[in-house]
């Protein structure tokens, strides 16, 4: 089962180099947020996978920290995008 | 069950981050990485809440981290999709129609 978890995280991770293809080469703003966002949302699982991989339950609190700044940090990309400093 | 889950999580990421990385539009590439977080990432969290039952503290937490990211995906893919709007972002050559833009009467130029 140990093993179920950290394969799953490694492909997380690799998932994650993937998409930073996008962030490198992305011609407008909109795809680098696009494609970290996604970049974050694979970090959140990948810290999931691996605090149940190491049996480490106090890294489940940085991926809850995660999922919800990320999306926030998106958010706010998006609304300095549209009508500049809030 | 959980290697099920697993990996269908992981398949949908995985076609998911290829499809923001080929597809030609960001409109497209927000599609994709919405149906890829939705489908890709909650099935990841079922199977670690199956494996290790909702009420212990990994379920617990991965309940959670899937009600936010029902939440705040949507919305934050809606909110980055009109920034891209209205900043000008050009559409694909491909694309067939433009509703908002022939709702303004089509003598605008799309930036809102």
């Amino acid at each position: 089962m140990i093993a179920v978890w950290g394969g799953a995280c490694l492909a997380e991770i690799l998932i994650a180099g993937l998409l930073l293809i996008r962030v490198a080469i992305g011609p407008t703003v909109c795809d680098r947020i696009v494609a970290l966002n996604m970049v974050s949302t694979q970090a959140t699982l990948a810290v999931l996978l691996f605090a149940a991989f190491a049996d480490r339950p106090i890294d489940l609190d940085v991926a809850l920290w995660l999922a919800s700044f990320s999306y926030l940090a998106t958010i706010v990309w998006s609304r300095y995008l549209e009508r500049g400093l809030l | 069950m959980v290697i099920a889950l697993l990996a269908l999580g992981v398949m949908v990421s995985l076609s998911g981050a290829v499809g923001v990385v080929r597809l030609p539009d960001v409109y497209l590439r927000i599609q994709a990485s919405t149906k890829a977080v939705t489908l890709g990432a909650l099935p990841v969290l079922l199977a670690l809440v199956v494996a290790e039952g909702p009420l212990t503290s990994y379920g617990g937490r991965a309940l959670l981290v899937a009600l936010l990211l029902l939440v705040m995906s949507p919305l934050a893919s809606h909110a980055l999709d009109r920034a891209a709007y209205r900043t000008g972002v050009p559409m694909w050559s491909g694309a067939v129609v433009d509703q908002v833009r022939q709702r303004r009467g089509g003598a605008d130029d799309g930036n809102g």
